[in-house]
């Protein structure tokens, strides 16, 4: 789960930009991608969070370890000492995925859906069930692997190899990497010193560099200005011309409803539906519409008011930083090109003396013999 | 695919729409109160015949542990990645100072300015020796390189959880880079200490010490250690995956071992003045000496100081290379047997 699902509760988002596109229809291939009843839970030390849960529905059930005496001794402050929980995230979801397919995974906060996709990535090892994959699946999140404390050139390094490139590869895909992250010579300041969407730019443009058959994201997109978007857009839909298959979880329905033509909708660990991509949006839209509280008119035209302006004003504040760069490029360009231009000057005033010199020498060798 | 098998498998490709591998309609629940999501789908294909698609078209499995020998070629084939995190980690652990990469000198100075004081000007611990500076600064600067393994070690997989659920790789990559990193920074404390261990020799009360061939084996010595601590490292890691209080318990096991490993004074002298029977003496003397950082001290200082009591010897080159190659195998295969486990909880 990522930091965001604790902020926002029931959220539709609606990106402007995304309004009215779709994705690309693409031919459909061989199942690449096999889920077959898989359960995945997670063991949560130090926590009993069994009542609390109950409250709210989530299934939490606490383990009935097998203890020895000496333990249960030990044991004796259960709430505190020896406490452990199991959080039952991912119950029992089956389904194929096809190359070429783009699938997108929505669902309210907590309802399993990173758990799932980690899961299918390889990454968190399930309690039962199995996952079989053609490929190597990749999920979008070499952020792990980076260090802040270094340079985007080294981190550019650390994340190609971590994706399993060899130093050579990374460093032919070097270039390539910083135009698409767009970060120009900040690549080789440490990343702490990048802005948030710099750094979120330049994570996206690594792992995607490793070009995988399978690409997972999870909510990846929701950082860059809306340029970026587009370009993270065009890689997605590369990956898919090459018969590779796309998974997307994100808030925004409507980024979804841009990049898929599937969607899976997860409910407290289970598929609840899966179909293509309209059908189970305009469904899961009315649900969410259905849960938020009601809202008159009038507040909900002012909240509208209020996001659009935020969006307004964060897409500024990017663009200044932009041109600021810029800016300060175009400077650089130009102190050199003045230096440049008085070393010449320089040049040819010496040029002019010697040549004089030279002359003068003549000259006098010409007096010389006349005297 | 032949014409008949969609049937089979119970998933039709004539949709245009995505696969669907659901019995229910997918709009069904459209329908319905739109305050309740839907009942949960009932998928359309028994395990039995997804298990049998995905053989079908060749899918791998995830989540298996591979094979050994697939694993240690898949291992290989990560070296660099290993080299360079371990540099990596080595170079951003001194970033954020104003002194940046001087603190990798720095630190090991003061460390053993610190031990030379106590134990070896104030308590005056190592009288058996004859330059006790040298004796203890080796010891230190050694055991802060297997310490820092077993602690680094332990968090390798423990506290990288962030890191295993987000990218896929031998797992072995972490531990083994944890060592490397400071293999790394052990390079120019070894400088120090080689400084240090000759410098003393000009002090009055110290014997003084030469640069010997002997010395040209100081990186065979540390090699053999680099390779036990990474052993150390992978049964770390497990260990503390599996059960993370583990961990609190370390810092005390180490400093037993500290004290039972002669860092800083001849530990072996000292169990002579012992009161007990003659066998048990015997036996607590011979663990304390052929215990694997003890014979790794040793080689050290056999080959650093010209100590009458430390004489270079071939049998503790032999036990030295046994411990170490005994660990690093007994570490990776029990590394390996959890390799799909690492990153659950």
């Amino acid at each position: 789960m990522t930091e965001a699902d604790e902020h926002m509760d029931f959220d539709l988002e609606i990106e402007p930009e995304d309004e009215g596109e779709e994705a690309l229809e693409t031919e459909l291939g061989d199942p690449c991608l096999v889920v077959d009843d898989l359960h995945v839970v997670y063991r949560v030390i130090g926590g009993r969070a069994k009542k609390e849960a109950e409250k709210q529905g989530t299934e939490v059930r606490e383990v009935e370890v097998k203890v020895p005496f000496w333990r249960k001794l030990l044991q004796a402050g259960r709430r505190h000492v020896g406490a452990v929980s199991e959080v039952h995230a991912v119950r029992g979801v089956s389904f194929t995925v096809r190359h070429g397919e783009s699938v997108g995974i929505v669902g309210i906060n907590g309802s399993g859906k990173s758990t799932m996709l980690r899961a299918i990535a390889g990454l968190i090892p399930p309690r039962s069930g199995s996952v079989h994959v053609s490929g190597e699946p990749s999920l979008l999140g070499v952020n792990a692997a980076l260090m802040p404390q270094l340079s985007g050139e080294r981190n550019i390094m650390i994340g190609g190899l971590a994706l399993g490139l060899t130093p050579r590869q990374v460093e032919e895909k070097f270039d390539e990497v910083v135009e698409f992250a767009g970060i120009g010579d900040f690549v080789y300041l440490p990343m702490k010193t990048y802005s948030s969407g710099m750094g979120a730019r330049l994570r996206f443009a690594i792992s995607s560099a490793a070009s995988p058959d399978i690409l997972m994201i999870d909510e990846a997109l929701a950082t860059g200005d809306a340029a970026f978007k587009e370009r993270s857009k065009a890689r997605i839909e590369e990956v898919r011309a090459r018969a590779g298959t796309i998974f997307l979880v994100s808030h925004s329905i409507s980024t979804i409803e841009a990049m898929c033509t599937r969607v899976l909708w997860m409910h407290q660990g289970q598929l609840v539906m899966d179909g293509p991509v309209h059908e189970v949006a305009e469904a899961y839209k009315k649900f969410i519409l259905a849960q938020r509280p009601a809202m008159d008119p009038a507040r909900r035209r002012a909240r509208q008011r209020k996001r659009a302006a935020e969006a307004a004003a964060r897409r500024a504040a990017e663009e200044a930083e932009l041109r600021a760069a810029e800016e300060a490029a175009r400077r650089k360009a130009e102190e050199a090109e003045r230096k440049a231009a008085e070393a010449e000057r320089k040049a040819a005033e010496a040029e002019r003396k010697a040549a004089e010199a030279e002359r003068k020498a003549a000259e006098a060798a010409a007096q010389g013999p006349a005297s | 695919m032949s014409g008949s098998a969609p049937d089979q498998i119970g998933i039709s490709r004539t949709v245009s729409t995505p696969t669907t591998d659901a019995a229910a309609p997918a709009g069904a629940a459209a329908g319905g109160s739109a305050k309740t999501p839907p009942p949960p789908l009932v998928p359309s294909t028994t395990s039995a015949e997804r298990l049998a698609l995905a053989k079908k078209h060749g899918l791998r499995p995830l989540n298996v542990r591979p094979p050994l020998g697939e694993y240690i070629r898949d291992l290989a084939s990560r070296w660099a990645f290993i080299r360079v995190l371990a540099s990596s980690t080595a170079y951003a652990r001194n970033q954020n100072n104003y002194l940046g990469q001087l603190w990798a000198v720095l630190n090991p100075i003061l460390n053993a300015g610190v031990y030379v004081l106590i134990f070896g000007v104030l308590l005056k611990l190592s009288r058996d020796v004859d330059n006790s500076i040298a004796f203890i600064v080796i010891g230190v600067f050694m055991y802060r390189f297997v310490e820092a393994s077993v602690t680094g070690g332990a968090k390798s997989i423990s506290g990288k959880t962030q890191l295993l659920r987000s990218l896929h790789f031998p797992r072995a990559v972490l531990p083994m880079s944890t060592v490397l990193s400071l293999l790394n920074t052990l390079v120019p404390a070894i400088v120090v200490m080689c400084a240090i261990t000759l410098l003393s020799g000009f002090l009055p009360t110290y014997e003084m010490i030469h640069v010997t061939w002997w010395w040209l084996l100081l990186p065979a010595a540390v090699a053999l250690l680099w390779v036990f601590n990474t052993g150390l490292a992978f049964l770390m890691a497990r260990f503390v995956a599996g059960t993370p209080d583990l961990e609190n318990v370390l810092p005390f096991v180490m400093r037993v071992v500290m004290y039972a490993s002669g860092v800083i004074f001849p530990v072996v002298s000292k169990v002579d003045e012992l009161e007990m029977h003659e066998t048990a003496r015997a036996v607590v003397g011979g663990i304390l000496e052929y215990q694997p950082v003890a014979v790794f001290l040793y080689l050290v200082r056999s080959v650093l100081m010209q100590e009458e009591t430390i004489p270079p010897s071939g049998l503790m080159w032999a036990i030295g290379a046994a411990w170490a190659v005994l660990f690093f195998v007994i570490g990776f295969v029990v590394f390996w047997r959890g390799e799909e486990r690492y990153g659950r909880d």
